[in-house]
């Protein structure tokens, strides 16, 4: 018994000495390069699409310095649509890679299932691909636990609804003069939340809802289902996808010329070679954009161009946008905090008044995105003649009228 | 009504081109090939290639890409099947590890997003006060004359005869000088040429991405059991089953519960008749 305390009382200094040197101490943890941890599903556009503008971001910043006199760096991992894989990717990046921040996502089932393992880690993660309200909850039942996450970016679902309402409202209904409409939303959480609150602003603006249906992420064939709306007599289908096939969804509403014409938030249709990937059967589409190459802000072409000019695209799709802001509002809140530490750089995050490539960024109390003119919005785009898109809502942002495509009449 | 009985004569078509290939090379080499979705996919990515990429014209990309598939499926038999081809494990091991690659190869090459593959029709057509598009109706077409040709190659030719020989004993076949292996290439051939074909007949209409080759698997395999392992008029008449249960559940119900009716009927199947509704062992 007494060997083997002798051993003890000697491994044990010895483990210490050994501890020592695998962990960085805090002293040297703020002073090598600040490290972004980007979540986000590799095999996506949106997810290529985030790791060019964090990597954009963090180029121009460290071009000038960097942050404290520390460079920024990026460490990705692949989080797909799985929420098993998306859970690792947190524990990489937290556990193993140590991030200081972390800036991705893209399903709200994915960054529902990751909250639990980033808040545990007490690691700040800045959203910009999921919509769901419920991503920002923790924030309000229990600030202590939840205060580590932020949505940068987009808005959340209510947000949307609240838009797309507006849209029916001002296009749908003040200049096309429809009073018929149906929704169909793919089944995800984003959409469960979304659709009720839509139908009930269509309804309470006067409007017939005269279809309501979910569809399986997996739908292949839409046909049975724009058959209802057609049958239905719906004039205009809200349409409402982002994992689902948005291309296979034109393509069949125009092979069949169904009757009426399609818009909403779709989500695939915002890449800007949507129209030539479907061989232009997205003409008369009208959908939620997130940005577009207008002077939104003083930032948003010059980076819509240098985004071009880096990866070659026609152009980024929303996670760009968000991916690039969330780097730029973060480094400014390490900056006023003079330190990388949470708790000090949540207190500034909450402060944030940033402007970004496509509008002006506050997190409200919930550290979810502040919506609406000033701030950030939707834009409705139609896909009109040649591929050309134009912004038919809100009308600050017009740059055109709605085109009805030849098989619809008014 | 007549959206019923038009969309799911083109639904049914589609499984009955997947799912007579499986029961085919089932019924005569025993052999449950799940890298069969595999075919289906590649068809769909070759006329991709062929037709956007290398801008050959449809007219040739689709029948060069049904070659090119056949021609991948006579491999898969020669390289992967054949050593295995005595154990019923090793076979199913053997071609959902082919499955799976084929998906990955994919994946790395054209990456997830979904791919157009070009219509040979573009225009919609009306029947009634349907209106369906072009495309869809020349794959039933399509299909109908194919799988027509099939029976005759069966029963009226000395391939046909070889096939039939070699599905009711191998061994007797080879005795009486009926290169069986041969066969077996043939029919693997044969099998991934129909999936490679419906598929370039429906992927301009549905999806192109790597994962497509899993749920017509699924269909084609339920549609199997419910028809009857071996059978192709058992698969057939379960296509055209499984292809309107669908489709009037979409019309009917909802399109989020679609999915189930496959699932739905392969458990009915093996609860009240476990060799499906034609289910004698290789009968053609």
């Amino acid at each position: 018994m007494a060997a083997y305390r002798h051993v003890l009382s000697a491994l044990i200094p010895a483990l210490a000495l050994v501890a020592g040197a695998l962990l960085p101490s805090a002293a040297s943890a703020q002073t090598g390069p600040i490290r972004i941890g980007v979540p986000t599903p590799l095999q996506l556009q949106v997810g290529r699409d985030t790791i060019d503008a964090v990597d954009m971001a963090i180029r121009e910043i460290n071009a000038h310095g960097g942050v404290l006199g520390r460079k920024l760096e990026m460490v990705v991992a692949d989080e797909t649509e799985n929420p098993e894989t998306g859970i690792n990717a947190i524990k990489k990046l937290t556990a193993d890679e140590k991030v200081d921040v972390l800036i991705g996502g893209y399903t709200s089932g994915v960054t529902l299932a990751q909250i639990p393992h980033i808040q545990r880690a007490k690691t700040i993660y800045l959203g910009i691909g999921a919509a769901s309200p419920a991503v920002t909850r923790g924030v309000r039942t229990d600030y202590e636990n939840g205060k580590y996450i932020f949505r940068a970016f987009p808005l959340n679902s209510q947000h949307q609804a609240r838009a797309l309402a507006e849209f029916i409202n001002g296009v749908v209904k003040g200049e096309l003069g429809y009073s018929r409409v149906a929704i169909i939303g793919e089944n995800a959480k984003w959409v469960q939340d979304l659709v009720p609150l839509l139908r009930k602003g269509a309804t309470d603006l006067g409007m017939e809802v005269k279809l309501a249906e979910f569809f399986d992420t997996q739908t292949s064939d839409f046909s049975p289902l724009l058959s209802k709306v057609k049958d239905s007599g719906a004039q205009f289908l809200v349409v409402i996808l982002s994992h689902a096939s948005s291309d296979v969804f034109v393509k069949q509403w125009y092979d069949a010329r169904f009757p009426m014409l399609i818009g909403g938030i779709d989500v695939k249709s915002m890449d800007a070679d949507f129209y030539q990937r479907v061989d232009g059967k997205a003409q008369g589409e009208i959908a939620a954009n997130l940005g577009v190459r207008a002077p939104l802000t003083p930032k948003t072409i010059p980076f819509w161009d240098a985004f071009v000019k880096k990866t070659g695209r026609a152009g980024p799709v929303y996670s760009a946008f968000g991916a690039y802001s969330a780097v730029m509002l973060y480094a400014e809140a390490v900056g006023r905090a003079k330190t990388t530490a949470a708790e000090s750089v949540i207190k500034e995050l909450e402060k944030t008044d940033h402007v970004g490539v496509v509008g002006r960024l506050q997190f409200d109390e919930n550290h979810d995105i502040k919506a609406g003119p000033g701030f950030i919005n939707l834009f409705f785009a139609q896909w009109q003649d040649k591929g050309e898109r134009v912004v038919v809502w809100p009308k600050e942002q017009r740059t055109g009228k709605v085109v009805l495509p030849a098989w619809i009449k008014k | 009504m007549l959206e019923i009985l038009l969309y799911g004569a083109v639904t049914s078509a589609i499984y009955a081109l997947l799912a007579v290939g499986f029961t085919l090379i089932f019924g005569v080499a025993r052999i449950l090939n799940l890298a069969h979705g595999s075919f289906y996919a590649l068809g769909a990515y070759a006329t991709y290639v062929l037709s956007s990429t290398l801008h050959l014209p449809l007219a040739l990309a689709a029948p060069l890409a049904v070659l090119c598939v056949a021609g991948f499926g006579v491999l898969l038999e020669r390289v992967l099947v054949r050593p295995l081809r005595g154990s019923q494990i090793g076979v199913l091991m053997i071609t959902l590890a082919a499955s799976l690659v084929v998906e990955q190869v994919l994946l790395i090459t054209f990456g997830s997003e979904y791919r157009n593959v070009p219509s040979f029709i573009d225009g919609k057509v009306a029947i009634g006060h349907v209106d369906i598009g072009g495309q869809r109706l020349l794959t039933l077409g399509v299909a109908v004359v194919a799988l027509g040709a099939l029976l005759l190659l069966i029963h009226r030719t000395r391939f046909g005869a070889a096939i039939l020989a070699v599905s009711q004993d191998p061994e007797a076949a080879q005795y009486l000088g009926i290169p069986a292996d041969r066969v077996f290439a043939q029919v693997m051939g044969l099998s991934a040429g129909l999936a490679a074909l419906a598929a370039v007949l429906a992927a301009p209409f549905l999806t192109v991405q790597p994962g497509m080759g899993l749920l017509p698997m699924v269909k084609a395999f339920a549609i199997v059991i419910v028809g009857g392992l071996g059978s192709i008029p058992g698969s057939i008449l379960g296509a055209l089953l499984l292809g309107y249960s669908e489709t009037i559940v979409a019309y009917l119900v909802s399109t989020s519960w679609t999915e189930l009716v496959s699932l739905v009927a392969v458990l009915f199947t093996l609860v009240l008749r476990p060799a499906g509704l034609f289910g004698k062992r290789a009968a053609f």
